[in-house]
C-alpha cells in the first residue's frame, strides 16, 4: 500500500468516521442538556425567533460594519472562499463522487483559483488580527491558533498539489485533510455547527419577547 | 464558610446553571473579538479586559471541567484546572462591575451569544459563594430587611403618597382589593422623583382606570436579578405574586425601571415555578393601549427639543421598541432620534446593578461618556426622555460629573400626565 | 564561457519556431567537446565536416550575429578562417529552413539570424550572475545583521519604558501589515526554493524530492501571487499618509540617523523608514508587474519582456528580501519597544520621544527633551527602518 492510498484509504475512514461520530456526539451532547420549559407568556414565536436570529446574525450591523470592516471583509472573504473551493473544485467533487457517487457541476479552474484567493487573503487578514490586537492576544487561546493553522495547512497543501502531477503531494495534501477532520469535533472548528444553536438560541428567546436582535 | 468551600459553592452553582442555550453559547464563540466593539465599557476605556467574551472566563472554565461533551477525551491532553477562589476574586470586577447585562454585544455577535443573559447565570455562582460587591451587598441587605435595595419602607411611601395627593388633589388608592391593576414602583422613583405617583393618578383618573398600589408589594426593583440570587430574585418576586393575587388584581403594572420589568415580567414565573394568575404590562404598554383606546387624549404637546434614551431591559432586550415611540410623536413636537436608536442604543452604563455598586463608579460615568457622545451628535437637545428611573439616575450623576446638567432628564410617564388634554369635565 | 553583461537589446521579433531552433542548436552547442557527433547528428547542409571537430567559434558567431559581415572581434583573437567552411554558415542554414513560410528572421541591424543572443545572455546572466550569487548576498545580509545584532545590542528605550502608551498604528495598518508580511513571507520561501532549488537543495535531498518540491512551491507561488498583490495595494494605500519626504529628513540624513552621534529628529516616519516604503511600493509594484507578466505570458509575445522579467524579478526578490530581513530584525528583537506598535497599536512614550519626536510633539501637543542625547552617542533613532 503506497502512503498515497493509505491517506486516502485506511487513515481517511478512520478520520471521517471519527469526524462524523464525534461530531454528532458533541452536537448531541449540548442538545441533552435541555432546557427548562418557558413559563412567561409569550409576545412572539420562539420558532420564528431560532430562524430569525440564524439568518439575521449572518450580516453585520451597519453601525458595527463601518468600525470594523477589514474584519468583516476577511471574515466573509475565507468563509465565502473556503465554502466554494470546498464544494466546487472539481477535484473535490470527483473526490466525494468516488465514495458517495454524488456529482454536481465543478467550477471552471480559474474559478475556482480565485475562490482560493479570496480565502487565502481573509484567513491570513483573520489570523494576524488575532495576533496584533491587545484584545485578540488576550481572549484567543492555543485552540484558535491551532485551528487556523490546520485549516491554513489543508488549504496550502492543497494549493500545492494543483499541478496534479505528484502523487507524493497528493498525499500530503489528504494526510492534512485527516488531521484536521480528526481535530475537528474536539475544537472550537465546530462552530462550523453549533453557530446555528447559539444563534437560535438567543433567536428564540428574544423572538418570544418579539425582538430580533 | 471556608477558603475552598467558597469555590466549591461557586463552581457548583454555576455548573448547575448550564443548560442547552449557554452550553451552546459557550461552544460557538470563536474568539473573534467583535463584542469589545460594542460594549461601552471597554470603548470607554480601550482596556481588553473589558471585552464581554472574556468576562466569561470562570464560567467556561467550570463548563470545560465539567460540562462539556467529549471532555473525557479532551482531558487526555490536559485537564483544565478547577477555578479557583483567587480567579474568582479577579474576574468579580469583570462580572459587576463592567457589565449592565445591556445585551449590545449580542448584535454583534456573529455566533449571535447573548452574553448578558450568560453573565446572569455567571452572577449566580459569584452570588452563591458570596464573592459581590460591597454595594450589591447592601442592596441585598436593605432588601432583606425592607423589601426594596434603597430601604424605602411602607411608611416611607405612605408619606409620598399623602404629598402627591395634596399636590394633584386626587385620591390615590392604596391597599384596595378588587382593583384591575396593581401599580409597582422603584425606589428612586419614591425616593427621588415621587411626582411619578402623581403622575400615575392623574392618568389613571383621567382615563377610569381602577388602581391601586400597596404597601406589601410596593418595590420592583428586584435585586436579586442584578446580583445574581436565583433564591432572592424569586423571593421578591414571590412577595408581588403574592399580593397581587390577594389582592385579586387582573393586571400589575412594572413602572419606568429596566430590570424591574424583566424580573418580573420574562423571568418572573420561571423564577416561582409556574404561570401567574395576573397579567404583567409595563406601564408604557398600558400607556400606549389607553392612548390607543382614546381614554388619555393627547393635549398640547411639549416644545422642547427632545430624543429618548431606550433603556436596555425595556427596549433591546424587553421588547418595547415601538410603544415609547408612538408615546412621544403625541407628548413632543420636536422629537429626534439619536444614531443607532432603538434595539442598538447604546447603555446608561449603569444598569446591571452598577449604579449600585459604587467602587465602580468612575467606570460607570465613562461607560456614560459614550452615551453623551451619542446625544451630542444630536447637537442642542433640550431634554432626553428616559423611560427607566436607574437610568435617570444615571444621566443625573453622569450629567452632573460630566458638567453638563444643562440636558433635562425626563420621565416618559411624567411627560404623558403633563401633555394630557385637558379634562373636559373639570374645564367646564 | 564568457559572460556577457545584460544589455537591453532593442526588441526582436521572434517566432515560436526560430526559439525552438535555437534551442535545438544550443543543445547541440553543448556537444561541442564530445570528440563524436551525437547519434543520429544531421550534417548541417554546407558543413562538412561533424560539429565539434574543430574550433567551430566562427561558426557560431555567424550564427548569433548573422549577416555576411565579419563577426565583432572578441579581446585580440583574430576570426580564425577555417578552409573547406562556407563563409557564411547561416545562409546556408536557411536554405535549408526557409521552406517554411512562418520563418521571418530579422534584427535591428538588418542582418538575419539563426541564433537569438538576448535569450543566450540571458540564459548566462541567469545561470552566471543571479544562481550563484543571489543566495550569497542573502547568507552576507544575515551576516551583517547578525554582526550588527552582536555589536550593537538590543537597542534599549533610553530611560526605560514610561508605562505610558500612545497609539501609533490602528487596527487596520497592522492587519494591513501582516497581512503583506505573511504574503510576502509565502511569496519568498516558494520563490526562492523556485530559484535557487536546483544549486541548493538538489545536493541535500536530490533530484526526485527537489521535483516535487519546485511543481509544489510553483503552484503556491502563482496562487500568493494575486494575494501580495492585494495586500501590498493596501499597504500602498493606508500608509502614504506621512511618508512623503520632509524636511526633516534632510537632516535626518545628514545627522546620519543619529548613527553619528547628537539627535535625528523625525515625524511619524524618520528618513529610513520612509525609504523603505518607497522600496516597498516601487520594487513591490515592479514585482508585481513582472510576475503578472510571468503568470499570464501570452500577453506579449514579446519575448525581451519575459526574458526582462525573470531578471527584474529575482533582482527585485533578493532586493526586498534582504531589506525585509533587516526590518525584521530591527523591527522585533533589535530595538526595545518598537514591536508594540504592530502588536499593540501603541508605542511607549519614551519610545516615541526617542525615536519618533517631532510625531510624539504632534500627537501629544508635550514637548520632547534631547536633554540626555549628547552623553548618548549613537543611540537615537537610526538604525534604519523600525
Amino acid at each position: 500500500m503506497t502512503f498515497l492510498e493509505f491517506t486516502e484509504g485506511p487513515m481517511f475512514y478512520f478520520a471521517a468516521a471519527l469526524f462524523v461520530v464525534a461530531g454528532l456526539w458533541r452536537l448531541v451532547g449540548i442538545v441533552r442538556l435541555g432546557k427548562k420549559p418557558d413559563l412567561a407568556p409569550a409576545r412572539g414565536s420562539a420558532a420564528t425567533g431560532f430562524l430569525k436570529g440564524n439568518l439575521r446574525h449572518f450580516f453585520p450591523r451597519g453601525l458595527f460594519a463601518q468600525r470594523t470592516w477589514m474584519h468583516l471583509l476577511g471574515g466573509y472573504g475565507f468563509h465565502l472562499g473556503l465554502f466554494v473551493l470546498f464544494f466546487f473544485a472539481a477535484p473535490h467533487i470527483a473526490f466525494i463522487e468516488k465514495f458517495t457517487g454524488l456529482s454536481w457541476p465543478a467550477l471552471p479552474r480559474w474559478g475556482f483559483i480565485i475562490a482560493a484567493e479570496i480565502a487565502f487573503a481573509g484567513l491570513i487578514v483573520l489570523w494576524v488580527r488575532r495576533f496584533s490586537d491587545p484584545v485578540m492576544r488576550l481572549i484567543s487561546d492555543w485552540d484558535d491558533h491551532v485551528g487556523t493553522w490546520l485549516t491554513f495547512i489543508v488549504m496550502l497543501t492543497g494549493c500545492l498539489a494543483l499541478q496534479e502531477a505528484h502523487d507524493s503531494l497528493r498525499a500530503i495534501h489528504m494526510l492534512s485533510v485527516n488531521i484536521w477532520l480528526i481535530y475537528f469535533p474536539f475544537s472550537r472548528l465546530m462552530h462550523a455547527f453549533t453557530f446555528f444553536l447559539s444563534r437560535g438560541a438567543t433567536g428564540a428567546n428574544y423572538g418570544r419577547k418579539g425582538m430580533n436582535p | 464558610m471556608s477558603e475552598t468551600s467558597k469555590a466549591q459553592t461557586a463552581i457548583d452553582t454555576l455548573v448547575n446553571q448550564i443548560d442547552r442555550d449557554i452550553a451552546s453559547y459557550l461552544e460557538a464563540c470563536v474568539h473573534c473579538g467583535e463584542c469589545a466593539e460594542a460594549c461601552h465599557f471597554y470603548e470607554a476605556t480601550h482596556d481588553p479586559k473589558y471585552t464581554p467574551t472574556y468576562k466569561l472566563f470562570p464560567l467556561v472554565k467550570a463548563y470545560k471541567k465539567h460540562k462539556a461533551p467529549l471532555r473525557w477525551i479532551t482531558q487526555i491532553f490536559g485537564a483544565p484546572d478547577e477555578i479557583t477562589e483567587e480567579e474568582l476574586r479577579d474576574w468579580e470586577e469583570l462580572v459587576y462591575d463592567s457589565c449592565t447585562m445591556c445585551g449590545r454585544c449580542t448584535l454583534v455577535c456573529p455566533m449571535g451569544i447573548d452574553i448578558a443573559g450568560t453573565i446572569r447565570k455567571v452572577r449566580e455562582g459569584y452570588a452563591a459563594a458570596d464573592i459581590v460587591p460591597e454595594g450589591l451587598a447592601q442592596a441585598r441587605a436593605n432588601v432583606e430587611r425592607t423589601s426594596s435595595p434603597m430601604g424605602v419602607t411602607a411608611r416611607a411611601l405612605l408619606k409620598q403618597v399623602e404629598h402627591q395627593e395634596e399636590d394633584t388633589g386626587l385620591k390615590i388608592p392604596v391597599d384596595v382589593e378588587g382593583a384591575d391593576y396593581l401599580a409597582l414602583l422603584s425606589s428612586h422613583e419614591i425616593m427621588a422623583s415621587p411626582e411619578i405617583i402623581g403622575a400615575y393618578a392623574k392618568i389613571f383618573d383621567r382615563a377610569g382606570v381602577s388602581w391601586t398600589l400597596s404597601t406589601e408589594a410596593y418595590e420592583a426593583t428586584n435585586v436579586g436579578v442584578q446580583i445574581g440570587s436565583g433564591p432572592l430574585a424569586r423571593q421578591l418576586v414571590q412577595r408581588v405574586v403574592d399580593e397581587a393575587e390577594r389582592l385579586g388584581v387582573k393586571y400589575v403594572i412594572s413602572p419606568e425601571c429596566g430590570h424591574a420589568y424583566g424580573a418580573i415580567r420574562w423571568a418572573g414565573p420561571n423564577l416561582i415555578g409556574r404561570s401567574f394568575k395576573f397579567e404583567v404590562l409595563h406601564i408604557l404598554e398600558l400607556l400606549d393601549k389607553l392612548r390607543a383606546e382614546g381614554r388619555i387624549p393627547p393635549g398640547e404637546r411639549d416644545t422642547r427639543k427632545m430624543t429618548l434614551h431606550d433603556p436596555c431591559q425595556i427596549v433591546r432586550r424587553g421588547g418595547l421598541l415601538k410603544e415609547p415611540r408612538r408615546l412621544l410623536d403625541d407628548a413632543c413636537s420636536n422629537f429626534v432620534e439619536m444614531k443607532g436608536a432603538g434595539v442598538t442604543n447604546y447603555c446608561c452604563g449603569g444598569g446591571g446593578g452598577v449604579s449600585a455598586n459604587q467602587r465602580a463608579e468612575d467606570l460607570m460615568i465613562g461607560a456614560f461618556g459614550k452615551k453623551l457622545e451619542q446625544i451630542d451628535d444630536l447637537g442642542n437637545i433640550d431634554a432626553v426622555v428616559v423611560p427607566c428611573a436607574n437610568c435617570r439616575g444615571v444621566f443625573e450623576d453622569g450629567l452632573f460629573e460630566l458638567d453638563r446638567d444643562e440636558i433635562e432628564v425626563v420621565s416618559l410617564g411624567q411627560l404623558v400626565a403633563d401633555t394630557l388634554a385637558d379634562d373636559p369635565k373639570t374645564a367646564k | 564561457m564568457t559572460v556577457t553583461a545584460f544589455k537591453l537589446h532593442p526588441l526582436r521579433l521572434l517566432v515560436a519556431a526560430i526559439t525552438l531552433l535555437c534551442l535545438a542548436m544550443a543543445s547541440t552547442a553543448d556537444a561541442q567537446s564530445s570528440v563524436r557527433p551525437p547519434e543520429g547528428a544531421v550534417d548541417s547542409p554546407g558543413i562538412t565536416a561533424p560539429l565539434g571537430e574543430a574550433s567551430d567559434a566562427d561558426i557560431w558567431r555567424q550564427l548569433k550575429y548573422g549577416g555576411t559581415e565579419p563577426p565583432p572581434v572578441v579581446g585580440d583573437n583574430p576570426i580564425l578562417e577555417v578552409p573547406g567552411r562556407p563563409q557564411n554558415v547561416f545562409e546556408a542554414l536557411m536554405e535549408e529552413i526557409r521552406p517554411s513560410e512562418t520563418v521571418n528572421v530579422t534584427s535591428s541591424s538588418g542582418q538575419p539570424r539563426v541564433m537569438q543572443v538576448l535569450g543566450e545572455e540571458w540564459r548566462l546572466l541567469r545561470r552566471e550572475i543571479i544562481l550563484p550569487y543571489a543566495g550569497w548576498i542573502l547568507v552576507t545580509v544575515l551576516g551583517v545583521i547578525a554582526l550588527f545584532g552582536i555589536v550593537r545590542g538590543r537597542i534599549k528605550i533610553r530611560g526605560g519604558r514610561s508605562g505610558k502608551y500612545i497609539p501609533r498604528f490602528s487596527m487596520a495598518h497592522r492587519i494591513a501589515h501582516w497581512f503583506l508580511a505573511s504574503s510576502f513571507i509565502l511569496m519568498a520561501i516558494s520563490g526562492l526554493v523556485i530559484l535557487l532549488g536546483r544549486t541548493v537543495l538538489v545536493p541535500i535531498i536530490g533530484k526526485e524530492a527537489n521535483a516535487v518540491l519546485t511543481s509544489a512551491m510553483l503552484q503556491g507561488h502563482n496562487l500568493f501571487g494575486p494575494v501580495f498583490i492585494l495586500s501590498l495595494l493596501i499597504v500602498i494605500f493606508k500608509f502614504m499618509k506621512g511618508n512623503f519626504f520632509q524636511w526633516a529628513d534632510a537632516k535626518w540624513i545628514i545627522k546620519g540617523g543619529g548613527l553619528l552621534g547628537g539627535h535625528a529628529s523625525s515625524h511619524h516616519y524618520n528618513f529610513g523608514e520612509k525609504t523603505w516604503y518607497w522600496i516597498v511600493v516601487i520594487v513591490g509594484l515592479i514585482m508585481s508587474a513582472t510576475g503578472m507578466l510571468l503568470l499570464f505570458p501570452w500577453v506579449t509575445e514579446v519575448l525581451a519582456w519575459h526574458q526582462l522579467s525573470t531578471v527584474l524579478h529575482a533582482g527585485g526578490a533578493i532586493l526586498m528580501i534582504s531589506i525585509a530581513m533587516g526590518h525584521a530584525y530591527i523591527g522585533s528583537i533589535g530595538m526595545e519597544g518598537s514591536l508594540d506598535s504592530m502588536l499593540r497599536g501603541e508605542v511607549d512614550e519614551n519610545w516615541a520621544k526617542e525615536h519618533h519626536d517631532l510625531w510624539y510633539e504632534e500627537v501629544t501637543g508635550k514637548k520632547a527633551s534631547h536633554d540626555e542625547d549628547e552623553s548618548a552617542p549613537g543611540a537615537a533613532t537610526a538604525e534604519g527602518s523600525a
